[in-house]
């Protein structure tokens, strides 16, 4: 098997597992909320895990909450601050190329009556940098909200450019960044980056699903959206699971060490397989200087979803954001955000990769590719 | 006492000398039916099916509520028109008082806005001591004399109370309509080309109401069409057979003979020579199956394959007769039928067509003859629709298990 759909989501590794289990036994599963010594226990145990993922990530342990998903740390963040700070401003600014659980928590808010203003996207996936000055001008943004790295393309944000940009035109602008496909992938270190909010989900980087972050640098001031028994400082309430909050931080350990080799490594894949599939008339759609672990490529002659069925025969698992049905054809939103045109877009694929993936894989892949062109290629 | 069904038959009581044929696969397909509902007794008296438990404490006939599964299932049997829950009781007045009040609780518990009634009788035993009227009358008096808030209303009551005095006695008030026709069985079997579409469904719903068994054959083009897109086409015969029993569903590879049939013919006719070859494989997969006709979902004009011209070039290519009760049907009509038997939830579901290559941008709509022969000359069919026949999976779709 060849598994090249990572960004959607990864195994569950080794480490992960074995963590899991060593926090199911006693009596670290009793109620970290419990006055008894095994609650006792099971809070230190559960706080130790806040310390560390904290410190893995530089953040303090005080601004890291864990959550059920990523799409929940975007909730809180973007809802949350609207709903907190309403002298803040009005607007918020951010872009077509955000992933879904941004955008429709920036179309609740419209429905709230806020203005959402969207900066243009070029064509390598960034937002350009004369319309966010234009937004931010017209005044009023309480917050920003943008993606590290994009989810179908890998396009990476110049966050250092966007966020001196916005703190220089409007600096009482909060920044909300979701870091989903950075993390592990990219050195991360909250203390720096510049943003004030930033989510994280833990199946993303070989945990297990039901597992995010939420990082809300100290000072800034949300409204929780999930109330309850006031657990994790009021922020999120619900009963603290060390066992969820420990396979985040196994998983994060892993993918903390040797970033750089890891890189590396799926660069060459991904070169690799830039260069292959162009020679074959593929057209790749990722920018140049995207994250590697990441390559969106259109084949033609191929529908997206025909071309996922074809690498389906060999065992090889991909995905398609352009899903389809006889009456609609449904075509990536980021890509046409991006100028890419529909027939172009509706041949796209997203291989994303893990640290795991090598290079003899991505010689098979290629393989598989020259037998379903003569396979399957209607003329 | 006890609860018992009523199911009331249709155009069958208008047979002649063969209506006991009818008659005995009706209450075959019952039992068939309701094998899951427990231990049953199915027996008729004139133009009625009584379907009763052989125990008394079988669950589903303890009350309305519990009942309306085992009766949905009744309606689903063809040559069924309503079916009741009624209550069975011997005794005299006071009895058939007693069972009356206990109708008339259980239906304002289940509808508290009923306000008005009348009582219908009609008497079998003719030893009973009081006449059909005497009965509503009475019983009418004493129901208003219990429920102070509900009033006699002759015309468009809120519910009517029906008594029957027979060898026993029975009271039971509304009626589930079912689906009427012919039970299946009594003719012989067809076979229905399903796609994933709202329309073959309904078609093979149609055909079986007039008593026809149903396998079917479904053209399966994977990679092109995900393997959803079968999953579907096998939910919708499940649903079909719900109506027209066991079927046997054949899944042809179509993938390769779709292939060819794009290199070797032209793109405008290429609806119409895949549908020649369709229809070809489905007659010889018919032809094993014992199946007599074919049947399809087809409507005149509703796409470019279903013009008269194009209906001819493919009727041409078989011998056995096709079926198409849609034919002159209204598409909405159609949907109609499709939600009345739970269909159409299923065929909406986006999974069909996933591939448009196949599909021509302008196709033929009025192909001559001519057209047919230019389109076929580099085409080898008999060896298209022999690799079609060979490669066919078969999937055994049981509703009731």
């Amino acid at each position: 098997m060849i598994y090249f759909d990572n960004s959607a989501t990864t195994f569950v590794s080794e480490a992960v597992r074995a963590k899991m289990i060593e926090l199911t036994e006693d009596p670290v599963s009793a109620n970290p909320g419990a006055l008894h010594k095994l609650g006792n226990k099971a809070m230190e145990t559960y706080e130790g895990i806040r310390r560390e993922t904290a410190g893995l990530l530089g953040a303090k342990p005080e601004e890291i909450f864990f959550t059920s998903c990523a799409t929940e740390s975007a909730n809180t963040a973007i809802k949350g601050y609207m709903s907190r700070n309403r002298r803040a401003g009005n607007a918020v600014i951010s872009t077509k190329t955000e992933h879904k659980a941004t955008l429709e928590c920036l179309e609740y808010l419209a429905k709230q009556g806020y203005e959402i203003r969207y900066v243009k996207a070029g064509m390598d996936g960034k937002p350009v940098e004369a319309s966010l000055v234009e937004e931010l001008n017209k005044g009023d943004v309480a917050l920003a909200c943008f993606t590290l790295v994009n989810n179908e393309t890998g396009a990476v944000l110049p966050f250092e450019d966007i966020s001196r940009t916005i703190r220089s035109v409007s600096p009482s602008t909060a920044i909300y960044l979701d870091c989903v496909q950075a993390l592990g992938k990219m050195p991360i270190d909250l203390s720096k980056l510049g943003a004030d909010m930033c989510s994280f989900s833990g199946h993303k980087i070989h945990s297990v699903k039901g597992n995010g972050v939420l990082y809300i640098k100290k000072g800034i001031k949300v409204d929780p959206l999930i109330l309850g028994g006031g657990q994790q400082d009021g922020m999120r309430s619900g009963t603290q699971s060390p066992v969820l909050a420990g396979a985040f931080l196994a998983a994060l350990k892993e993918v903390s060490e040797g970033i750089e080799e890891a890189r590396e490594k799926a660069c060459e894949i991904n070169s690799y397989l830039r260069k292959e599939l162009s020679e074959r008339g593929a057209k790749i759609l990722s920018p140049d200087d995207a994250l590697p672990y990441v390559l969106n490529v259109s084949f033609q002659g191929f529908e997206s979803e025909t071309m996922l069925h074809c690498l389906e025969i060999y065992d090889i698992y991909v995905s398609t954001v352009s899903a389809c049905s006889a009456k609609q054809k449904k075509v990536s939103y980021v890509l046409l955000e991006m100028g890419v045109d529909r027939k172009t877009a509706a041949n796209a694929v997203r291989l994303s990769f893990s640290r795991y993936n090598t290079m003899d894989e991505a010689k098979e892949f290629i393989t598989h590719v020259d037998e379903i062109y003569d396979q399957f290629l209607v003329r | 006492m006890a609860n018992v069904l009523l199911a009331r038959m249709g155009e069958i009581t208008l047979k002649g000398l063969n209506r006991g044929s009818f008659e005995i696969q009706l209450k075959m397909n019952l039992k068939y039916r309701l094998k899951k509902f427990g231990d049953l007794k199915i027996y008729q008296s004139q133009s009625r099916i009584w379907i009763e438990p052989k125990e008394e404490d079988n669950p589903n006939f303890q009350s309305m509520a519990a009942a309306e599964d085992i009766m949905k299932a009744v309606c689903q049997v063809f040559g069924i028109v309503s079916v009741s829950l009624a209550r069975k009781f011997e005794g005299d007045f006071e009895s058939v008082k007693e069972n009356a009040f206990i109708c008339v609780d259980e239906l304002l518990a289940r509808n508290p806005d009923l306000k008005t009634f009348k009582v219908e009788s009609k008497r079998g035993n003719k030893t009973f001591p009081m006449t059909s009227p005497e009965i509503c009358e009475e019983l009418g008096y004493q129901i208003l004399q219990k429920y102070p808030e509900l009033t006699v209303k002759v015309k468009n009551p809120d519910f009517i109370l029906n008594v029957e005095i027979r060898e026993s006695n029975y009271i039971y008030s509304g009626k589930m309509m079912a689906h009427r026709g012919l039970p299946v069985g009594t003719c012989a079997k067809g076979m229905l080309l399903l796609s994933g579409g709202i329309d073959s469904p309904v078609a093979g719903f149609m055909m079986a109401s007039r008593g026809m068994p149903l396998d079917a054959v479904y053209f399966h083009s994977y990679p092109y069409t995900s393997d959803l897109a079968k999953q579907k086409v096998i939910d919708l015969a499940k649903i079909v057979s719900g109506y027209s029993g066991r079927m046997t569903l054949h899944i042809v590879n179509f993938t390769q003979i779709q292939l060819d049939l794009y290199k070797h013919s032209p793109q405008d006719m290429l609806t119409v020579t895949m549908r020649r070859v369709m229809l070809q494989i489905a007659e010889r997969l018919a032809q094993k199956n014992d199946c007599k006709c074919l049947i399809t979902g087809e409507s005149l004009g509703q796409v470019a394959s279903q013009t008269m011209e194009a209906i001819a070039a493919t009727n041409e290519v078989v011998k056995m007769p096709i079926l198409r009760p849609l034919i002159g049907m209204d598409k909405q009509a159609t949907c109609d039928i499709s939600r009345d038997i739970g269909a159409f939830e299923t065929s909406i579901l986006p999974y069909e067509d996933c591939c448009t290559v196949f599909v021509a941008k302008h196709p033929k709509t009025h192909p001559h003859p001519e057209d047919i022969i230019e389109a076929e000359k580099d085409l080898d069919i008999e060896s298209l629709v022999e690799a079609g026949v060979l490669g066919t999976e078969d999937i055994v779709i049981n509703p009731f298990d």
